[in-house]
């Protein structure tokens, strides 16, 4: 059973919803529509899984090791790595860095890719 | 760039689905492409797949010249969302040409029009090849502990072949030679492609930024397949019949292929089996290296692993964008757009490990 959620909104509807789809409406569709079912299951947990997270807060925990509190963005990050601005050695945990957020990404989109490599959020 | 097999921008277009009337009016031109007294289509069937272009099956029967007889051949249509990073079908035809004459397993190349005029569409028709294309079936194959590790050391000879096609002589001249690193040139095309990009991906631009920084010199320019990896060639009965996909087809650094082919993201889950999820990468690398002119050793391919899973984190933001900017209202474009950080973890994990060896910063 899946763990209780603090209210009934988006994300715990999305649980049920979820539940339902997989349980009762994928196994009764016939085998050309299985990977379209597939499809849609998974696009439901990610999105149940993005709203039980603020993705602000993730970029924040990369942005604010990087930027003065509050001042980056994950498209200044970007262009400040091309131009080499952002680095090992003016940023010697980078990569560290980018490895943590990639796995708080990972946990959301895909938690089986995440937990066989040992991503941790 | 090369890329996945229907990666890049897109430029959607709307066409009315060919019907088995359509291919009568092959008949003729055919009869002249093949230097034959007379050509008869007498059956053309839809085969299953194809989201980004069709392949029918045809049952010929060519009356006089070299091709006299009865043959199945199978006409596969230009994409109907034509992808800026391909080659179109007539170009993609002359690297199968040139593959085919290098001894490639390839499905023998019959004949290519662009002529709109025909059946609305670019074409290639090409020999009907028996086998299973399908990547997650070959790898899970219960049988594949048995025929895979001679299916990997196959493809390294075959991979061999391919890059014996060097850029002498007018070979392929439509094809660009690099005059920059191959692989800071794909590194140019990438950061090229994130710039109109809707989701910015700083541990991308940190691996393009080491890409850059540790690019090897090439050893040798050859033809690159671009798109060579398990799920792009046939095999039937444990054995390799055709390498199919040639629109990712360039001059470049062979090594490329190899990085691209070992890729983690094209194991299809099999991870221990560094060989496209069939074998263990020294059955690749003994094939490759008992056929090839200049021989590679496993320790050069890291960083074209990471060259490679970068190029598949550069696609799969794209395919997303297709959805997102381009309105292809497509539900597994949309869940590829968000694969970028499963290669990008996969590359920094390279680079870490690389890093910790002290072989590069």
């Amino acid at each position: 059973m899946s763990q209780p959620h603090k209210k009934l909104g988006a994300e715990a509807l999305l649980d049920l919803v979820a539940e339902a789809f997989k349980s009762e409406i994928a196994p009764a569709l016939p085998a050309d529509k299985r990977y379209l079912a597939a499809m849609i299951g998974n696009a439901i947990e990610i999105s149940r899984r993005e709203l039980a997270v603020e993705d602000e807060a993730l970029a924040f925990r990369l942005l604010d090791y990087v930027y003065d509190d509050g001042d980056g963005t994950l498209p200044q990050l970007a262009r400040d790595i091309r131009s080499g601005a952002v680095n090992d050695a003016t940023h010697p945990e980078l990569r560290a860095r980018l490895r943590a957020h990639l796995a708080d990404e990972l946990n959301v989109r895909n938690p089986r890719f995440a937990a066989g490599r040992g991503a941790k959020a | 760039m090369a890329a996945g097999k229907d990666a890049g921008g897109t430029a959607a277009t709307s066409r009315a689905p060919l019907e088995p009337a359509d291919f009568a009016k092959l008949e003729p031109w055919l009869t002249q492409e093949i230097g034959a007294e007379r050509v008869a289509i007498s059956n053309a069937a839809l085969l299953a797949g194809g989201a980004v272009q069709q392949n029918w099956r045809l049952s010929v029967d060519v009356t006089g010249g070299p091709r006299g007889g009865s043959h199945e051949w199978v006409l596969r249509t230009d994409a109907a969302a034509s992808l800026d990073v391909s080659l179109d079908r007539t170009s993609e035809f002359r690297c199968i040409e040139a593959a085919y004459r290098a001894g490639v397993k390839v499905a023998e190349p019959i004949a290519v029009s662009s002529d709109l005029a025909l059946i609305g569409r670019a074409f290639a028709i090409q020999a009907l090849v028996a086998g299973n294309a399908q990547g997650r079936r070959i790898v899970r194959d219960p049988a594949l502990s048995a025929f895979g590790d001679a299916l990997a050391r196959e493809i390294g000879r075959e991979l061999a072949r391919i890059h014996s096609v060097r850029p002498t002589n007018g070979t392929l001249s439509f094809l660009p030679v690099p005059v920059v690193n191959p692989s800071r040139r794909e590194v140019a095309t990438m950061r090229k492609a994130l710039d109109g990009a809707s989701e910015p991906r700083p541990a991308l631009e940190y691996i393009l930024s080491w890409l850059d920084a540790n690019a090897p010199e090439p050893r040798a320019i050859t033809l690159v397949h671009g798109d060579f990896r398990t799920g792009n060639y046939m095999v039937d009965n444990g054995r390799l019949t055709a390498v199919l996909d040639w629109e990712f087809c360039h001059w470049g650094d062979p090594r490329e292929d190899l990085g691209w082919f070992i890729a983690r993201c094209w194991r299809f889950g099999n991870d221990d089996k560094v060989a496209g999820g069939i074998a263990k990468l020294a059955s690749l690398l003994d094939g490759y290296n008992a056929e090839a002119e200049i021989k590679v050793a496993a320790s050069e391919l890291l960083y074209f692993e990471v060259l490679a899973a970068a190029r598949w984190a550069t696609i799969s933001l794209l395919q997303g964008d297709r959805f997102i900017r381009g309105g292809e209202r497509s539900l597994e474009l949309a869940l590829t757009g968000l694969m970028p950080p499963e290669m990008e973890w996969d590359a920094l994990d390279i680079i870490d490990r690389l890093a910790e060896r002290g072989r590069i910063t």
